[in-house]
């Protein structure tokens, strides 16, 4: 492991059709996992989670004082809730009998209401927060979600890791855009590290300083978003020209 | 109305249902969560008593419980007597008897919690305990009462685990169901009456308390 790097993950494992042969090291503040629906990414995100186990391969978290949270070879698999990692998954799951406040509230310290409540404005859900997950919007539950696993990873004491799974999936763009560029410097202001899954090239792009490409159950390659996706990039830029061309862009 | 009888029915349905929810929410929660071979094992232990004559259970438990097997030896030299025969040998039989009646409707209801809830607090660093209390419990109160109400009826109306296990003595083993019979026996039948009415009006207000309560809790988010 790198001096540098914040995790350290080697996976080997069979899920159906998929065969991952995965390995690689986080080293920046935010990492974007890219890749096609269907390449692994979600598997890869619920092992570091500790919520699947992989055949083999070894997961380490902390570049000070490095934890194991996996090694098949010897026997070591830390359970989810004591590896100092939080997950937002792909499909938002607030708790039903809950609150928005008190699914924000859930993973955070009692001492630390502040950070509820910040996390409630950034998140603009502070008109929301007495309301039940049923009387919310698609959108609004996946940003309460998102806001809920942000909320308590800023609150770990150790170092630990925030996962997202495609967070802002089901967010209009403007919304994406601003609470995007919020929580980027949110977490970095409180050196929380990010490992964030999705398969759209802006996002990557608005994200990512660092980037592993992913597809099939292995790491393509890895490195800055502008040399990595450099061949996306183009391919987006390509088709939109294109639509422009044939007049599919009306204004509004 | 024989209410020394009916005082020892109440007591009895209330300790099966106590003992029968702490031991019952674990073992519930391992069936629906559980996985290997030993879980298929275990439930079909569980439903036993759903298929067997009642007087199969009590014959066994007689047995098990008497001076000719060991952990019958083993409870003979704990408390000093036989179990057989004995308000604490009528508990250990009910617990056994209203077991599926306790345990399958909580099985049913921790079956419909979504796994994505107990992953999500497990990904915001709850402990399996905490995620049980905090997050499975409140969504299924409704499992949670049903299987008390059903132990606890199931338990007042028991009559063959019962008469085979604690004879019929009355005030230490004489139940309001054995009670009954002897009257019926005697031909008394205006006690007869008096106490079958007794036994339908405690099963029917234990009933109206399930379906009153059903779907009251949804608004709350719970399951059932």
């Amino acid at each position: 492991m790198s001096e540098r790097a914040h995790l350290s993950f080697a996976m080997r494992h069979r899920q159906g059709a998929l065969v991952f042969d995965a390995a690689f090291e986080l080293a920046q503040p935010w990492t974007v996992l890219f890749g096609p629906s269907g390449s692994g990414k979600t598997t890869v995100l619920r092992a570091i989670a500790g919520l699947m186990r992989p055949a083999a391969g070894q997961i380490v978290l902390g570049c000070d004082t490095p934890r194991v949270l996996f090694d098949r070879a010897v026997g070591i698999d830390m359970p989810a809730h004591r590896r100092g990692v939080r997950l937002a998954a792909q499909v938002a799951t607030l708790f039903p009998n809950m609150t928005v406040r008190e699914n924000i509230a859930y993973g955070v310290p009692g001492d630390a209401t502040e950070v509820v409540e910040e996390t409630l404005q950034r998140f603009h859900l502070d008109r929301l927060s007495e309301a039940m997950p049923w009387k919310l919007s698609g959108g609004e539950r996946q940003r309460a979600a998102v806001a809920r696993a942000v909320a308590s990873a800023i609150t770990l004491k150790d170092s630990g890791l925030l996962l997202l799974d495609e967070p802002f999936a089901g967010l209009d763009l403007r919304l994406r855009d601003d609470l995007l560029g919020d929580l980027r410097s949110w977490l970095a202001a409180t050196h929380t590290p990010v490992l964030s899954v999705t398969h759209d090239v802006g996002e990557a792009f608005q994200l990512g300083a660092e980037v592993i490409k992913f597809d099939d159950g292995r790491v393509l390659r890895q490195g800055p978003v502008e040399a990595v996706l450099a061949e996306e990039r183009e391919r987006l830029l390509d088709q939109l020209s294109r639509k422009d061309m044939q007049g599919e862009f009306k204004p509004l | 109305m024989d209410f020394e009888a009916l005082w020892l029915t109440l007591r009895l349905a209330a300790g099966t249902t106590a003992i029968l929810l702490v031991a019952g929410l674990p073992l519930a929660w391992w069936i629906a969560s559980g996985r290997g071979a030993g879980r298929a094992v275990v439930q079909a232990l569980v439903a036993l008593p759903l298929v067997l004559p009642p007087t199969v259970v009590g014959f066994y438990l007689l047995v098990m419980l008497g001076p000719l097997t060991a952990p019958g030896r083993l409870l003979i030299r704990l408390f000093g007597h036989s179990l057989a025969f004995s308000f604490s040998g009528l508990l250990v039989g009910s617990v056994i008897y209203s077991l599926p009646f306790a345990v399958q409707p909580l099985v049913a209801g921790f079956g419909l919690v979504d796994r994505g809830y107990t992953e999500a607090a497990a990904g915001l660093g709850a402990s399996p305990w905490r995620t049980f209390r905090t997050v499975v419990m409140p969504l299924t109160r409704g499992s949670l009462l049903t299987s008390a109400v059903l132990a606890f009826t199931h338990t007042v109306g028991e009559f063959g685990v019962v008469l085979m296990l604690g004879g019929n003595i009355p005030g230490a083993t004489q139940t309001l169901s054995i009670s009954l019979y002897d009257q019926v026996q005697d031909f008394n039948y205006a006690a007869a009456n008096r106490t079958a009415l007794a036994l339908v009006i405690i099963s029917l207000a234990a009933l109206i308390v399930i379906y009153s309560r059903r779907g009251s809790g949804l608004g709350r988010g719970e399951l059932v």
